[in-house]
């Protein structure tokens, strides 16, 4: 203590006399490429203590002594500059861009920041710059065309959902493929969307496992590190964004054919199956043409025509030319669920240093609504950040962050849900009107108030207008189901972050980290009493978790730099606790409307709780070791326990090497002029991954919660599998970093090769062991087989154009990644995964479906090639050009179909600038792969009356000699017609503009005399086209290759400002 | 000194924040579930295992038809003429005999897993009862009802997968596997044994259930087996083989003491097991709801959707041959507008729904109700028919203690009825028909059909191709067998594909 008091009374005694010679020197710092102030220059009088720091503006002000001869002005990115002072007290400076610094550019990396040069591991980093005027709700968005060997699905366009991410393929089966997020330096697991893009400095992806290596135990699926503000020295800043904007369908719906086109269609499935039934004698062509013209009314129900039932098709199979709709405009059932949504996103933040702290405070506000109705996201974030330095030994900081989330969700998950706003509206036939008409007039049907009514399809005995048959959701209705029922989410959310720094002995420092995030989610869940499956009582239900989630940290350091050579060690310890509250209860038999609160019901019907707790616990170390700033070599180990493993195998260990090597810092390489900056780096390392869903895997269980009636019951729930334990992803990773022609093209070719080992599996059980039920057939976690991913990255970027003021810059990534599967248990060598079979030697997302062939001419059934092993009978066998094939697809033959993972996949980034002006445009490309479209296979079947079809059903099977690739339309065959099969699949192959930014940077003296510093203002765009081999696919939809009747993305106009004072 | 003091401080800091170094710390419990070895150490513990077979019986499993044992009851009436569709529709398409030939069918995958599963969770019991704790009277009890769920649960599944059992022999055919050991882990499974195979297990199972039961502690509610109906499921299992004296001696021996319901209760809904006649039936409470999977809502008698506002139709045909004095002749409208028969706002009402149901009515708010599992009535229509089939095979002496047999429960329906003047052949189609009046709905009518091999026949009432899909359909073919689910011949080497029905 008394040591610091001297110290303390020392630095007075310097500042104090040093104020009597002192003068200020002031000025602004602007680039010479256009003009513009560059905040964050450090400003250092050469052979003196003073440092200042630029403000948004570029203005600084520095005291010096009159010994100070010259200031150096240094800030990344622009060339070093040291001006000798004069009388003036005004020193203005203009910097260059700097072509050769490309090493030193400040990179997050874990535990610490670095630069791109030092780095020994694969890290990519978005920074602020590039989101700063996307409209992103969740930040995964923001990811989007990044970094090679980084994969982005679609994500759904719900309000606040996003993308998910691959980075480097698919390291596991099972087990989860999430990258891990750090936010701030804490593990994170609450929902990304909590997080305001404003708020975020940097992005960094770590990809290989020398980056990663530090998380080891839950880092094989990638890493990312998303770092928020932090006050910059210099004036105090207030900043603030405005984007508004509407929201759109980013993809068109598939083309499905309209009333007059529908009838025939049905038609032919009636007759069909009368002339072809399944098991007896068919009816001859002319009895059932006959009876089809006569009978089809009837099995659809609804004649929405101005003809009789029995003459809308004729006997020729034709639409009868004098028919024409009596409600055409009412059987559209998409636009009524759709609506222009609209999108405000405001921040503030206010921002600033000291010597000794600094400070970012932040709030915004977002409200998102999407274009379907009652689909929304409400959001509204703070943000206090504040470090400081009271003590010279002594550094803490504290990072609170604070949200409210309220958002209505569209019922949108479920894929065959009836409450699916894009399954219904996809799937009911367009002979059925949205609301009640007269029969016979077609008129609306008005109630007692002139409103007109909704037609359920179950209307017939109450208000005598047609039923709708099964197919198209009789007795539903999803415009009036989406009005009256609710679904809403709510989250409330808070995370902190702190930590005490201690610096000791000269060169170490001993800190503690403490991480806490508490999520407060409810869902709550209503479905009216009129209409639906609420229906006829009203039910409710409300969820409510709490996920929370500690981590506590202890990091010493050693800094020591001997010569040449620099090192850098780390020793720590790490406790995470994530625990997680479940609570659920529902009732049904609403007392008053208007009310959907539980304590408005009367009879309940669930009402449970449960509490699942998750731990880990690890050591670690890393060594960095630098010499010259030339040569690189770092190294790692972690030990970690998981609480999911059972005694004796919850402790692993991975560990990483890795060097790095800037070939361009060697004398050799100095004369080599048109080499700026290259080098080579390459890591090697293992992570590991608990990623299985499921907690106490090494025990059997029984579940709670099977009850009869007033009697306790349980029910056997997994099997036991005491050896389980981590799956490991070992990663061997080269690359080639370069900067060529002062840095005009710039980027990095990377090679990688990831094996996941021991991978988690949960491996199918035959069904007859009674465990599972239904579809979800019964499991057994275990640790089997290995797999690969292997790849090459390249990220090219580089001024294609840069002349005057018009400057065009291109960034590239491509990416090729290949996985593979090289040992699978002895006892269940190959493994069906729904559409995909896991064997050795095929990727794990491999098709593995029947083997359509064709259509046989003579009448129209599918062709399958056999099945050896069960040929099935004689009466199901053709023999087509003679080749043998079956009708039936229960024989069909299944085999390798081609994989769901592209040949390579990547992005492109232009950005034009032009003065004041900026277009950026990031387009994803995907190509090759196969992708499994089950939305047109439920489109191509027609196995109940009512349902929609795909225009395409339109050029199916009709008479003997048809050469159709369209089997016939048939109600009765249509399983084995429309069987999945390779009929359905297409090739993935993409092209997406996911973002489109132009920018415009308001001159400076129009904005001074508002006392702005800067405003930026633009309009921006995501989602804006999309571009695959059919209408309405999106193959980025999932990476498995397969899809659903999902909430199609969202498209995003917006129009922006982003200023600071 | 001054350094100790800067080493102080970061050791105090390490120490304050070390607080979760604890040795249990990786130790976590669950709380929704609980471990298998504490399971079986009580006979109170086991019994909530056995009580979880119970409920697995009504859950609102993934699919809608996926109800528990009521789902599987309508799916064995809709494979037969009596049960009747108002509209097309999708769910349970076994009615028109094409979706359960579909490997990939959901409902082949939940009717083999449903039962599986039910094995599974008795052969637990079966093999680890023996070692709680707690008296041997609640450990006969408990054995005795995991036999009988296992016996049972077989005898489904091979009547739905396998061919029907010949009684003139050569059952050699694939049945379905047998599952009775808890030994269950992950090698992949067992081979279809022959239906001879698996009619021997069953049989071996309920007369050790039967055994077991003598000197058990009384069931608490019908919810649950006792000796009255592992003898009765052997009944209907010695019926299906075609051994008519034993399912004859069993139905008798199941039915002693027990009673038939009065009329009045024959109109109550068919919705609780406090019904005198029940003998084993599933007991549902809201908060047990299956929501619009239920029995009951399928039935149509639970306003909600296209399936459960249309009621289902008896065949006309069969009406028909109810007597007007019979009690069950009011369970059916065949105007289908009758305003006696109240059923919820929506359903539809009209000629459309001619010959609709309201024997099964919904018992709750939610679609609750319980679901009967065997009722007295079936007691004495096995042992009628078992006996007329003993007097055709040339004991004629039998054929008026069957008609005694027939005439106690017709009476009781029919205060009218005269005993059967009908002889040989006419009068075992007389208990037939009145077979299929009386368990209409029941899940009795598939499983008839085809172990007498006999054809379904809609044809000549309000069943139409359109609805139906097919009128007819002959006796002995392979439709008769659902398809194995792929699931199984994948994850299952000891079936695979070549284990497929052809």
């Amino acid at each position: 203590m008394k040591k610091l008091l001297q110290s303390l009374f020392v630095l007075l005694f310097f500042a104090f006399s040093a104020m009597a010679q002192d003068r200020t020197i002031t000025g602004t710092v602007t680039s010479t490429e256009d003009g513009n102030p560059i905040p964050g220059v450090s400003v250092k009088a050469v052979g003196a203590q003073g440092v200042a720091v630029t403000g948004n503006d570029g203005k600084y002000s520095l005291r010096v002594t009159s010994s100070t001869k010259s200031l150096q002005f240094t800030f990344i990115g622009y060339v070093t500059k040291t001006v000798a002072l004069t009388s003036s007290n005004i020193a203005n400076v203009k910097l260059d861009g700097d072509a050769t610094n490309l090493q030193d550019v400040v990179i997050n990396v874990a535990y610490g920041t670095t630069t791109k040069g030092k780095n020994t591991g694969s890290v990519s980093t978005v920074g602020s710059e590039k989101i700063a005027e996307r409209p992103i709700t969740n930040l995964n968005s923001a990811l989007a065309g990044a970094a090679p060997g980084v994969q982005l699905n679609a994500g759904s366009g719900q309000p606040g959902s996003g993308p998910t991410i691959r980075v480097r393929g698919f390291g596991s089966i099972s087990a989860s493929n999430n990258p891990l997020y750090i936010v701030d330096g804490i593990q994170y697991s609450g929902d990304i969307s909590n997080i305001s893009a404003d708020d975020v400095e940097s992005i960094s992806v770590l990809k290989d496992a020398a980056s990663s290596a530090l998380y080891g135990s839950s880092a094989g699926n990638g890493v990312i590190l998303i770092t928020t503000k932090k006050g910059r020295k210099g004036k105090e800043q207030l900043d603030f964004r405005i984007i508004q904007g509407v929201t759109s369908r980013g993809i068109p719906e598939y083309e499905t054919v309209g009333a007059y086109e529908y009838y025939p269609l049905a038609w032919q499935a009636y007759r069909n199956s009368l002339v072809y039934p399944v098991t007896g004698a068919g009816l001859p062509l002319a009895t059932a043409n006959t009876r089809a013209t006569n009978d089809i009314k009837g099995l659809l129900f609804n004649n929405p025509f101005n003809v009789a039932d029995n003459a809308i098709v004729g006997t020729d199979g034709l639409m009868n030319p004098n028919a024409s709709l009596l409600y055409a405009d009412d059987l559209d059932w998409r636009s009524p669920l759709m609506r222009t949504g609209t999108r405000g996103d405001y921040s503030l933040s206010y921002s600033g240093a000291t010597e000794k702290s600094d400070f970012y405070a932040s709030l915004s506000y977002l409200d998102e609504k999407g274009y379907i109705i009652r689909s929304d996201f409400n959001r509204i974030n703070g943000r206090v950040t504040i470090n400081s330095r009271p003590l010279s030994w002594f550094k803490t900081g504290l990072n609170l962050t604070a949200n409210i989330t309220k958002s209505n969700q569209a019922d949108a998950d479920g894929s065959g849900s009836i409450v699916n706003p894009f399954n219904f509206s996809r799937s009911i036939g367009p002979i059925y009107p949205v609301y009640a008409h007269t029969p016979t007039t077609g008129d609306y049907l008005l109630d007692s108030k002139g409103g007109r009514v909704y037609d359920t399809g179950n209307l017939l005995t109450v208000l005598g207008v047609p039923n709708r048959p099964s197919g198209a959701y009789a007795g539903r209705h999803i415009l009036q189901e989406t009005l009256l029922n609710s679904t809403q989410i709510k989250r409330n959310v808070l995370g902190a972050r702190t930590y005490g720094e201690v610096s000791f002995l000269k060169d170490f420092k001993l800190r503690a980290n403490l991480g806490v995030d508490i999520s407060n989610y409810s869902f709550a869940d209503y479905q009216n009493k009129i209409v639906g499956d609420g229906a006829p009582n009203g039910r409710a239900r409300n969820t409510s978790t709490t996920t929370t989630t500690y981590t506590i940290e202890q990091l010493l350091t050693y800094n020591k730099k001997v010569g040449k050579s620099t090192f850098d060690v780390l020793l720590a310890h790490n406790n995470y606790d994530y625990a997680y509250k479940y609570l659920t209860g529902a009732r049904n038999t609403q007392i008053l409307d208007g009310n959907s609160e539980l304590i408005n019901f009367a009879t309940t019907t669930d009402l449970n709780s449960y509490l699942n707790d998750y731990r880990k616990e690890a050591v670690f170390t890393r060594v960095n070791y630098d010499y010259d700033s030339k040569y690189f070599i770092s190294g790692s180990f972690r030990r970690d326990g998981s609480s999911k493993w059972g005694p004796g195998l919850r402790w692993g260990n991975f560990y990483s090497g890795s060097a790095g090597w800037i070939v361009s810092e060697e004398n050799f390489m100095k004369s080599v002029n048109w080499v700026n900056y290259l080098k080579l780096r390459t890591s090697y390392g293992s992570l590991g991954n608990d990623g299985l869903t499921g907690n106490n895997l090494d025990r059997s269980l029984y579940s709670l919660d099977y009850n009869n009636a007033a009697e306790p019951g349980i029910l056997l729930q997994s099997l036991a599998n005491p050896n389980i334990t981590w799956e490991t992803q070992t990663q061997i990773d080269a690359a080639l970093e370069f900067g060529l022609f002062k840095n005009r093209l710039h980027g990095t070719f990377e090679v990688f090769s990831k094996q996941s080992s021991d991978l988690l599996f949960n491996v199918p059980l035959p069904l007859s062991s009674g465990l599972g039920i239904g579809n979800g057939t019964g499991t057994f976690p275990k640790n089997i087989g290995k797999m690969w991913n292997r790849g090459i990255e390249i990220n090219l970027g580089g001024d294609v154009i840069k002349a005057g003021s018009f400057k065009w810059a291109l960034d590239i990534n491509w990416s090729k990644v290949k996985n593979r599967i090289t040992k699978m248990p002895d006892e269940t060598p190959t493994i069906i995964d729904g559409t995909k079979q896991l064997s050795v030697g095929n990727s794990r997302y491999e098709f593995w479906l029947r083997q359509w062939a064709g259509v046989d001419p003579t009448d129209g059934a599918s062709l399958y090639l056999i099945n050896p092993l069960s040929p099935g009978v004689a009466a199901d066998t053709r023999t087509v050009n003679g080749q043998n094939y079956t009708i039936n697809s229960n024989n069909a033959l299944y085999a390798y179909s081609g994989a769901a993972l592209p040949s390579y996949f990547g992005s492109f980034t232009n950005t034009f600038t032009y003065k004041a002006f900026s277009l950026a445009v990031i387009m994803n490309y995907q190509v090759g792969g196969q992708f499994y479209d089950s939305t047109y296979q439920g489109l191509m079947s027609y196995s109940g009356y009512g349902g929609s079809l795909h225009v395409d059903a339109l050029n199916s099977w009709k008479q003997a000699g048809d050469a159709s690739s369209i089997p016939r339309m048939d109600i009765g065959r249509s399983t084995f017609n429309n069987a999945t099969s390779t009929r359905f699949l297409i090739d993935a192959s993409y092209l997406n503009m996911r973002s489109a930014v132009l920018g415009y940077n308001l001159p400076k003296d129009f904005i001074g005399k508002i006392g702005l510093s800067k405003a930026n203002v633009y309009a921006s765009g995501e989602n804006l086209f999309l571009l695959s081999k059919r209408k309405g696919l999106d193959p980025s939809e999932s990476f498995t290759g397969v899809n659903s009747n999902n909430y199609t993305p969202t498209r995003i106009f917006s129009f922006g400002i982003n200023a600071s004072f | 000194m001054k350094n100790l003091n800067k080493l102080l401080f970061p050791l105090a800091v390490l120490i304050l924040t070390t607080g979760a170094c604890k040795k249990d710390y990786l130790l976590t419990t669950p709380t929704d579930a609980v471990s298998n070895d504490a399971v079986f150490t009580t006979t109170t513990n086991a019994m909530a295992a056995l009580n979880g077979i119970h409920r697995s019986l009504y859950i609102q499993y993934s699919r809608q038809e996926e109800g528990g044992q009521g789902a599987v009851n309508l799916n064995i009436d809709y494979m037969g003429e009596d049960i009747v569709n108002t509209v097309s529709t999708t769910a349970f398409g076994v009615h028109k005999w094409v979706t359960h030939r579909s490997a990939s069918n959901g409902n082949n995958a939940f009717i083999y897993t449903f039962y599986y599963r039910i094995i599974t969770n008795a052969n637990l019991i079966i093999d680890n009862i023996d070692g709680a704790e707690g008296s041997d009277a609640d450990k006969k009890a408990i054995k005795g009802e995991a036999l009988t769920y296992r016996a049972w649960a077989h005898f489904v599944l091979v009547q739905v997968f396998g061919k029907r059992y010949d009684a003139a022999g050569n059952n050699t055919q694939a049945g379905v596997p047998i599952s009775n050991t808890s030994k269950v882990d992950e090698k992949p499974g067992k081979p279809r044994a022959s239906v001879e195979a698996v009619y021997a297990q069953i049989n071996a199972d309920l007369d050790a259930a039967i055994a077991s039961f003598a000197g058990a502690t009384d069931r608490p509610n019908k919810s649950h087996f006792n000796i009255n109906v592992a003898k009765g499921i052997k009944a209907r299992v010695a019926l299906t083989q075609g051994k008519w004296a034993i399912a004859a001696q069993n139905a008798l021996e199941a039915r002693t003491g027990l009673t038939l319901m009065t009329n009045a209760e024959y109109l109550s809904g068919f919705n609780s097991y406090t019904n005198q006649e029940w003998m084993w039936g599933s007991k549902q409470q809201e908060d047990q709801t299956t929501y619009f999977y239920s029995f009951f809502a399928y039935l149509g008698t639970f306003n909600s959707s296209a399936n459960r506002t249309n009621p289902k139709r008896i065949n006309s045909v069969l009406y028909n041959q109810i007597t007007s004095t019979d009690v069950r002749k009011g369970l059916w409208d065949p105007s289908g507008t009758n305003a006696a028969f109240s059923l919820p706002v929506g359903v539809v009402t009209s000629s459309a729904a001619s010959y609709r149901q309201r024997k099964f009515a919904v018992a709750g708010t939610t679609s609750v109700g319980d679901v009967v599992n065997m009722r007295v009535a079936e007691m004495f229509l096995i042992e009628a028919e078992a006996r007329q089939r003993l007097a055709l095979a040339g004991a004629a002496a039998e054929e008026v203690t069957a008609k005694n047999v027939l005439f106690t429960l017709a009476k009781n329906r029919d205060a009218n009825y005269v005993l059967s003047t009908n002889t040989g052949t006419a009068f075992l189609n007389e208990i037939l028909v009145q077979r299929r009046i009386e368990l209409w709905g029941e899940g009795f009518r598939f499983f008839d059909l085809k172990r007498m091999d006999a054809p379904v026949d809609r044809t000549g009432g309000n069943a139409t191709v359109a609805l139906s899909g097919v009128l007819t359909v002959p006796a002995g073919g392979a439709e008769w067998q659902w398809a194995i689910p792929q699931a199984e011949i994948d994850a299952n080497p000891a079936i695979g594909p070549a284990g497929q029905n052809p």
